[in-house]
């Protein structure tokens, strides 16, 4: 996989070294790519994720380059070179998952629902016709969120740690309960139209399973929408639920399907209750938490997700 | 007038006169209608253009007559004004050079010549599907912009290189035919004046000198001496004298008219020969110039390689094309947009096209023409590389290309015993007893009798290679002296000459008279050669063993037996004699009189025989052997005489030491020529005479019933003839040719050779190939070379080939199946054109596999390029393995990252849709369309190293086609692990270097999947190992027929 996740520096990162393995040439790129953003989020300084979260897949060629960036700079310390090379060589090298270039590192990506051939939800309140194909999709998305089914299937696991069922990797592996109750308002229990025929949209977030990957410890990823672009005003207020607004940390990690049959991806619902009517309001859901990255510009689903919202009345 | 004309063409080009024949009279009408014949073969029209154009006459108007016709007068000239109206008229003094295809016309043929074609449809095509996509949604994706782009990029390139190295090549002719510009001394308004021959019109008077080249077609108005050498024209090597009469009905015999571009001879006698004549044609009216223009009128034929390129591009093309338009068919009907169907197309085509394959092949000749030009082969026509290596004719010119056009000492004869000389090219080790008083006799005869003397300032040369001045015999003797005796011009100081007659046609002989080198001898020494008939019949003794004998009837026999054995030999035989004068009658103060002859000239004594020949190169046999079990056929045309043709051929091994010909059998068995059973003679000498007479079907059985052939007395348009003859057996012929009116034959030939020392620039115009040392063995290493390259451009197409099965595949499985896209088309493109090409020239460095002069040579109908096996094996066999292996790549990279194989099947239109941005793979994971974009890139990438691994034991197995690679030798060819490392630094470079260039959609790939189509490659090269070794062990058999290309 490629490495989208870009980051800025850190000025006091304990893991500096390790961190400036990321090139800067990427950068740059994104600078090239994306200006008006960049500067949007010039001001937000990133903490990197551990190095085997981070996407990180080094050129060979960059063995020379760190080496005239350091000459460069001019740090004096003796052992940095020492530890540059140990660092280059574990990019090669990782001994513990016994491969050569396997750093490609992971990061959330998230999806939202109702699914639809484009992220821009138009639809007039007034005709059902426009937005019945999203009641649809929120519906047949929810079947397996059921609460029957949830409960027959999954057991209900204690929140707030990982859920590690260690063993044969073969042995099937028990899913975590997460109900369609939990979204409440958006659940579509109460509201079978999700809030579409009121202009109060639900949209659903989820974020895109990976095997073996958890978010970084002891810290649910939350979920925060706001105005990309435009007055911060035009969306006032949203509701999560769950209301915690985050994927609780039970529903990590994920064996993948073969052995963990049931497994239900966590949701965050956002109600947005007061949005801005007859215009379009681009929304942005970012993932807030340690070490998420959510400002890629090539991948524009890297932690978070864009979309529009045009109600109209 | 017609008549007349035609005979310009029916010159008989006895070029051996020295051999005293005296058929001189018949010798001019022989031919006289063999033109015609010739003509009729050849195209209609040029016969009526000839006649028309040819209406000369001015050889046999008088002086006032021609002042009148052009307007001049000999004695002041024409008025420069006047020249200048003419010059106007008639334009410049200079043949107009061949008709050159303009440079861009070239360079336009190489842009849609061959594969272009069919990438510019694809380029179109490209930039179609984007406007439509564009027209209906303007962010639609660039992919086919990029593509488009890069498929022109890669026409031009290729498309350029291959003009390069076209251009190149014909450079070095231009730079070869660049002559020094010719200045003429004329008369005009009275003054002599030196101008640039270009600026000659006719009825200028010009004077021309000994060593200057005629700078146009001149009637003599008077001369002194003036001999000029015609070879170029007519073949005819002996110089001819010049003089203002009207002495033969032809132009072309006449003695007063001097052609264009023929040289006036630098004689040894002061003043060198001069003549002033009137300008009667200029440029391309001049005799030369029609024959030059005739050389343009006969076809250029295509070369063997050309053709054998063509039908390749052919096959390739229509396989491109009609898996390309069945599977459109496929698409369409598959419920697929008719858009992506077009896409589908392109990639197919650009998929089965080798882009690389026709500049790599451009570039393989040019090494080899480089190779060749080392080895005095100096190639013109890039193509004619390979087609000498299909020769099965060759028609070698004797004078020169056999021979060391060197007249040279060849055998002796005194004291009734013949000896020989050495005459091999540095005449080191003369053998004969040179005790024997006689010899001193005969070598002073040798020495004083020869007005040949070295030019001075020649100190260092090596004796044979210092320049003489004077005839081709006097220089053979004057070096066979100076070789023997030492300084010659010393011993000639010592023994001073009192009075000379020079030889001349009447006397045949020559005669000197000299004071003798001992001071108290007082006796003249006359010493006399020449004709051996007409020295004998001034002898009245003979020295045996330094004593002088009455000459008897014996002795007389003994000398007429070894005078016919020499001339039997096919040499030039010369008498030496000579006589000491009393000094009664002729005391030291004697005055001699040359014209009142008042001294003897009878009762000399005979001191010897010496015989002379043009010897064969020492280089020559050998490469007439090795012609031979190359199966090919070595036929010698000659002007010369039938005897010394025959005689030069046995020794060459034309024909071969125990062949006879019809003659022969009927002089061994005492029979008459027509009772022979023609079956039983191997060799044939055929006389230009009796060729005239023959019917093309009579030619062709001559042709074909006898192996070994030599032409004699054959005017070069007869070459034409047998040339034309040649070619109706399906031969493929190499003629070698010097003078100007070779040049037909020439171009006739399927490869044209000229002689760089010897050869006139018509004839190097003409030919496709110049041999720089006019050597016969060169022509040989052509041979060889040819087939080289032959050989080696199968391996390369094979190789080449190869891939394209492995490229094309997964198209195919893209539409069929619907997995994601397994490559790239801009990625292989890079294939093509990156990783392949090294590799595929460096087969070119492949040495042979066996000695490959020791087969046949191509059919050149039967044995092609591209044959079934060789298709069938590199498409079916070894493509099918790689693409087999280079799936494998890519499914281990798509499983490794989460995809199965049985996931990928029919999930395509999920994969590219961009709005599906949580594709679940086969462990439940969920990709955006980025990542799974970012994923087939990598796929693509892997892909490419899967056939870019395989390619290199691909490579490794083409260095053979039927020996193992050990017997072969791994690491013979150095060049071949150049391919192999530029393969992987490439592929390095690429899917490391360009990751972050979007358009070439390289992604960096894991280390270990580089090692995945290993075990694969490995298959491969077991695989041919086993084919070849079936090949081999069952010659003859159905797997050697079938897979052996």
């Amino acid at each position: 996989m490629r490495r989208q996740l870009r980051s800025r520096r850190a000025p006091a990162f304990p893991y500096g070294y390790r961190y400036r393995l990321d090139d800067q040439d990427e950068v740059n790129q994104n600078y090239l790519a994306d200006e008006e953003e960049e500067a949007e989020e010039e001001a937000r300084v990133m903490v990197v994720p551990e190095l085997d979260e981070e996407e990180e897949e080094e050129k060979e060629e960059e063995e020379k380059e760190e080496k005239e960036e350091e000459e460069g700079q001019g740090q004096p310390t003796g052992n940095a070179w020492w530890q540059k090379l140990q660092i280059l060589n574990e990019y090669l090298w990782d001994p513990e998952r016994r491969m050569s270039l396997a750093r490609t590192g992971q990061s959330w990506r998230v999806m939202i629902r109702p699914f639809a051939h484009s992220l821009n939800f138009n639809f007039n309140v007034s005709e059902p016709d426009t937005w019945q194909h999203y009641v649809i999709s929120l519906n047949g998305f929810l079947q397996g969120y059921n609460d029957s089914l949830q409960e027959e299937m999954n057991v209900d696991c204690p929140p707030g740690q990982y859920f590690i069922q260690d063993g044969n990797e073969d042995e099937d592996k028990k899913a975590c309960q997460f109900k369609r109750s939990f979204l409440k308002n958006c659940s579509g229990l109460e509201d079978p139209t999700f809030g579409y025929s009121t202009g109060q949209p639900c949209i659903l977030l989820k974020m895109n399973r990976i095997v073996g990957f958890r978010p970084e410890l002891g810290d649910p990823v939350k979920v925060s929408c706001k105005v990309q672009r435009g007055d911060e005003n035009d969306i006032r207020s949203i509701n999560y639920y769950p209301e915690s607004a985050s994927f609780d940390l039970r529903y990590y990690p994920y064996y993948g399907k073969l052995t963990h049959v049931n497994y239900t991806s966590p949701l965050v619902a956002m109600h947005f209750t007061d949005v801005v009517k007859n215009q379009a309001v681009p929304v942005q859901c970012q993932l807030k938490g340690k070490g998420i990255i959510n400002d890629v510009i090539n991948d524009r689903f890297v932690g978070r997700v864009i979309f529009t919202l045009n109600i109209e009345t | 007038m017609r008549q007349k004309t035609l005979e310009i063409y029916s010159v008989e080009l006895d070029g051996t006169k020295d051999i005293e024949k005296t058929d001189e009279g018949d010798g001019k009408e022989k031919y006289r209608g063999l033109k015609n014949k010739c003509l009729d073969l050849n195209k209609h029209h040029q016969k009526e253009e000839f006649k028309k154009e040819l209406d000369l006459d001015d050889h046999k108007l008088s002086n006032k007559e021609l002042e009148r016709k052009y307007g001049t007068d000999i004695i002041t000239g024409l008025s420069s004004s006047r020249a200048a109206e003419l010059l106007a008229r008639d334009g410049p003094n200079a043949l107009s050079p061949p008709k050159r295809t303009s440079e861009i016309i070239k360079f336009l043929k190489q842009m849609v010549g061959g594969f272009s074609i069919l990438l510019w449809i694809g380029a179109f095509l490209c930039y179609v599907a984007y406007g439509i996509l564009y027209s209906s949604n303007t962010s639609a994706s660039l992919d086919n912009v990029y593509l488009g782009s890069v498929l022109i990029l890669v026409v031009i390139l290729t498309g350029v290189f291959a003009y390069y190295q076209e251009a190149k090549s014909t450079n070095i002719m231009a730079s070869f035919s660049k002559m020094i510009p010719q200045q003429a001394l004329v008369i005009r308004d009275s003054e002599k004046k030196i101008i640039p021959a270009e600026q000659l019109v006719v009825g200028d008077i010009v004077e021309v000198k000994g060593g200057d080249q005629i700078p146009a077609d001149i009637r003599v108005l008077f001369s002194q001496g003036c001999r000029v050498d015609n070879s170029c024209l007519t073949g005819e090597s002996e110089p001819q004298s010049r003089c203002s009469e009207f002495t033969h009905e032809n132009p072309l015999e006449t003695k007063n008219i001097c052609f264009y571009s023929t040289t006036c001879l630098e004689g040894s006698a002061s003043p060198a020969g001069t003549a002033t004549g009137m300008v009667i044609s200029t440029g391309d009216r001049t005799i030369i110039g029609h024959i030059a223009s005739l050389a343009s009128g006969v076809g250029n034929e295509k070369t063997p390689i050309a053709v054998e390129i063509e039908h390749f591009v052919h096959i390739v093309a229509g396989v491109a094309v009609s898996i390309g338009i069945l599977f459109f068919i496929i698409a369409v009907s598959m419920k697929y947009h008719v858009l992506d169907a077009i896409i589908f197309l392109i990639s197919i085509i650009v998929a089965n096209v080798p882009e690389g394959l026709l500049a790599t092949v451009t570039v393989t000749l040019s090494l080899t023409a480089k190779r060749m030009a080392k080895k005095n082969c100096l190639v013109k026509n890039l193509e004619a590389v390979e087609t000498l290596g299909s020769t099965s004719i060759i028609c070698s010119d004797k004078t020169g290309t056999l021979t060391q056009n060197r007249m040279t000492v060849a055998h002796l004869w005194f004291d009734n015993q013949i000896f020989v000389a050495d005459t091999s090219e540095d005449h080191s080790n003369q053998v004969f007893d040179q005790s024997s008083r006689t010899w001193a006799s005969l070598s002073k005869i040798i020495t004083l009798c020869n007005r040949a003397e070295f030019k001075p300032g020649q100190e260092s040369v090596p004796i044979m290679k210092k320049v003489v001045v004077g005839d081709a015999s006097e220089t053979a003797l004057l070096k066979f002296s100076e070789v023997i005796l030492g300084d010659v011009m010393e011993i000639r100081k010592r023994n001073r000459k009192v009075a000379e007659i020079p030889f001349n046609s009447t006397n045949k002989f020559q005669l000197s008279i000299h004071e003798t080198e001992d001071p108290s001898d007082k006796r003249f020494l006359a010493v006399m050669k020449g004709a051996p008939e007409r020295i004998l019949e001034k002898c009245s003794t003979i020295m045996i063993n330094g004593q002088e004998q009455p000459l008897d009837k014996g002795t007389a026999r003994a000398f007429h037996t070894a005078y016919m054995e020499l001339g039997g030999l096919g040499e030039r035989v010369l008498g030496f004699c000579h006589l000491y004068l009393p000094t009664d009658k002729f005391p030291e103060t004697y005055s001699f009189d040359t014209d009142a002859m008042n001294f003897p000239t009878s009762n000399f004594c005979f001191v010897g025989l010496l015989s002379m020949i043009d010897p064969p190169r020492s280089t020559v046999p050998d490469a007439v052997t090795k012609c031979r079990s190359a199966g090919i056929k070595v036929i010698m045309v000659t002007g010369d005489h039938p005897i010394t043709a025959k005689a030069i051929a046995k020794s060459v091994g034309i024909i071969s030491a125990n062949s006879e010909t019809v003659e022969d059998i009927a002089n061994r068995l005492n029979i008459a020529v027509e009772q022979v059973n023609k079956r039983d003679a191997k060799a044939a000498v055929v006389t230009g005479q009796e060729l005239k007479d023959m019917s093309p079907e009579q030619l062709d059985e001559l042709l074909a019933g006898y192996p070994e052939i030599v032409f004699a007395r054959t005017s070069p348009q007869q070459k034409l003839i047998i040339v034309e003859g040649c070619q109706r057996q399906e031969a493929v012929v190499a003629v070698t040719g010097d003078g100007v009116n070779d040049s037909p034959a020439l171009k006739k030939a399927d490869i044209g050779i000229a002689m760089g020392i010897a050869g006139s620039d018509a004839a190097k115009n003409a030919a496709d190939m110049v041999l720089l040392d006019d050597n016969f063995a060169s022509i040989v290493t052509g041979v060889e070379e040819g087939r080289l390259i032959f050989d080696n451009l199968k391996k390369t197409i094979a190789y080449t080939l190869t891939k394209n099965i492995a490229e094309l595949c997964p198209f195919l499985i893209y539409i069929i199946v619907g997995l994601p896209l397994p490559i790239g088309t801009i990625t292989l493109l890079f294939i093509d054109l990156g990783t392949d090409i090294i590799p595929s020239v460096a087969l070119a460095y492949e040495k042979a596999e066996s000695d490959i002069m020791n087969r046949k040579p191509r059919h050149k109908k039967r044995d092609r390029l591209v044959n079934m096996p060789l298709a069938v094996y590199s498409y079916l066999h070894i493509g099918l393995m790689q693409a087999l292996g280079a799936f494998l790549v890519y499914f281990t990279v798509y499983a490794q990252q989460g995809f199965l194989p049985r996931t990928l099947i029919n999930l395509r239109v999920e994969w590219e849709k961009d709005y599906v941005n949580d594709l679940e793979d086969s462990y439940g994971q969920e990709w955006t369309r980025y990542q799974r974009r970012h994923l087939e890139w990598t796929g693509y990438t892997a892909f490419f190293i899967g056939i870019l691994v395989q390619q290199i034991a691909d490579l490794v197995i083409r260095k053979t086609r039927r020996n193992s690679i050990f017997q072969q030798g791994l690491f013979r060819n150095k060049v071949i692990w150049v391919g192999i490392a530029s393969q992987i630094v490439i592929g390095l470079l690429l899917s490391y270097g360009l990751g972050s260039v979007t358009a070439l959609s390289f992604a960096m790939l894991r280390a270990q999947y580089w090692f995945v189509a290993v075990p694969h490659a490995v298959l491969i090269w077991v695989y041919d190992e086993v084919r070849k070794l079936f090949i081999r062990l069952y010659p003859g058999s159905w797997w050697d027929k079938n897979m052996y290309y």
